[in-house]
């Protein structure tokens, strides 16, 4: 970006006019995106306002703000966010941590990767719910049981994409290295690890959908606390308010998530680049 | 008679694969010595990456030995510089692996870049050099740890024909002036006359010498030996063994 604006003055008239135009589309299409949220908010409080559709099942974006200011009030909005939040990052970290030093090992020893190939494709397959009692059993109903379904549904993917970015490494390159003595550590070291950067981000893409979706899965099986939990109970007792207003929190969550993960992305690449 | 640095004695190679046995190089003797810059061709898929690699030492011979006096750095037919890598990291990596990335290394391994025309470039990245400028920072790289011979593999035949030209000439005067031994194996007869001293010609699989003529051109550089009047005389002979 800095480079571009150094250059401008040397720019034709009619780049300029290009980049104007293309400034332009941006904006607009800024706009139009959170015009299709105010849009899209404002019909839903309509339709309910003027009672076409029963706020009772559908909630409203009103009710969910007064929902939002009593758990505020009450103290307990940011108790259960707290809670979510801590168990996804907890599951995502050991699910990003331990899937990567698995697939560091199945790297370097080709028999152990060819003797767990068939394991890591049926836990692949496996859906994780089905683990939904014995995880109760063994790990009690507190957050440690939470925490372990999220690195459950995470893990097996960081250990695919990691094991093949790993393996995707330029053989040429490889060889390039053996030529110069190079041993298996220094491959690692020099060769593998920085080219599966890219790899890396995108795989923490994944792995944050996914330690979302195990910590809330493990919420709705096993919970006493947390945005699942606020979601399944007031699902239970007819509270849509409160079954959206959960929702909403996750989705604002998730997305804060992914928008740290992406500036991440940003620092990382631009370090290499430049 | 010089010091030999290379010495294929009777060397066989065969690959085992769940299919079968292929023996890819048979009953392969030559030397190299030192100094010297010898072009090895034959008909593509004959074996001769097989044969660099008995030379690094990445393969061992099912029969025969491979002697080796000093050590070698290899050239790829693609640059393989490390995108991530500035030019002058890129150029340090022999270095880092070998354990010899002292001050005393890093400023030797810098001045050969600065010698050959990549000073400006040492902060860059690789992307922002072309195709030419890529091939020879490959090659002040693979000098950089200053190893007894080179293995060349087919080091210009990704390149387009302008630049080929110009990289093999580039090529040639930076091996003949830092007095390196050379390997060059290629399918490519014209290159293989304007650069070497000795041309070895291979059958195909499996691979055996069939030929071996010394060039008679003298110290004169590549574009000057396509010019020559010899030049022709010899790609006749080469291409008929090649082909015979």
């Amino acid at each position: 970006m800095k480079h571009e604006r150094n250059l401008k003055a040397a720019y034709s008239a009619e780049h300029a006019l290009f980049l104007k135009k293309r400034r332009r589309r941006q904006t607009l299409i800024r706009l139009l995106r959170v015009g299709l949220l105010a849009l899209l908010l404002a019909m839903w409080e309509l339709v309910t306002a003027l009672g076409w559709a029963d706020s009772f099942l559908t909630s409203s974006p009103s009710r969910i703000i007064k929902t939002l200011l009593s758990l505020y009030r009450d103290g307990t909005l940011f108790y259960h966010i707290g809670v979510t939040l801590w168990e996804t990052l907890a599951g995502f970290a050991i699910a990003v941590a331990a899937g990567c030093s698995i697939a560091l090992l199945l790297w370097w020893s080709d028999t152990l990767q060819r003797v767990l190939e068939p394991y890591i494709v049926i836990l692949n397959a496996l859906p994780k719910i089905a683990m939904g009692p014995l995880i109760i059993i063994w790990f009690g109903t507190g957050s440690r049981a939470i925490v372990f379904m999220a690195v459950l549904v995470g893990i097996i993917i960081v250990i695919m994409h990691m094991l093949s970015a790993f393996l995707a490494a330029d053989r040429n390159k490889v060889l390039l290295l053996r030529s110069m003595g190079a041993g298996k550590g220094q491959i690692l070291i020099k060769l593998v690890l920085p080219s599966s950067l890219a790899a890396f981000i995108s795989t923490l893409k994944i792995a944050v959908g996914m330690s979302w979706i195990g910590s809330i899965m493990g919420e709705y099986i096993v919970s006493k606390a947390g945005l699942g939990y606020l979601i399944v109970y007031g699902g239970q007792v007819f509270k849509i308010d409160l079954v959206m207003t959960a929702t909403c929190i996750l989705c604002v969550l998730a997305a804060g998530m992914y928008f740290l993960i992406v500036l991440l992305e940003k620092i990382l690449v631009k370090n290499k680049e430049d | 008679m010089k010091k030999e640095i290379l010495t294929f004695r009777t060397v066989t190679y065969t690959y085992h694969t769940a299919d079968g046995e292929i023996t890819a190089i048979d009953n392969l003797t030559f030397s190299i010595g030192e100094g010297e810059f010898v072009a090895m061709i034959g008909p593509s898929g004959c074996g001769k990456s097989t044969i660099l690699s008995l030379a690094a030492g990445l393969l061992s011979p099912s029969a025969g030995d491979v002697v080796c006096n000093g050590t070698v750095g290899y050239m790829l037919q693609r640059d393989e510089l490390f995108p991530w890598r500035t030019i002058e990291k890129n150029i340090r990596l022999p270095l880092e692996i070998k354990k010899q990335d002292t001050t005393d290394h890093r400023v030797k391994a810098k001045a050969l870049a600065v010698k050959y025309g990549l000073g400006e470039f040492l902060q860059s990245y690789p992307s922002r050099l072309s195709g030419g400028m890529r091939q020879r920072a490959a090659l002040i790289r693979t000098l950089a740890s200053d190893p007894d011979v080179l293995l060349l593999d087919e080091p210009f035949s990704a390149l387009d024909y302008q630049t080929r030209l110009n990289v093999t000439q580039d090529v040639s005067s930076i091996i003949r002036r830092e007095k390196k031994t050379a390997l060059l194996i290629t399918h490519d007869i014209s290159e293989a006359i304007s650069l070497a001293d000795r041309v070895i010609v291979l059958t195909g699989r499996p691979a055996h010498i069939s030929h071996m003529h010394e060039m008679d051109f003298g110290e004169i550089d590549p574009l000057k030996r396509r010019e020559n009047r010899a030049f022709s005389k010899w790609f006749e002979i080469l291409w008929k063994e090649l082909n015979g």
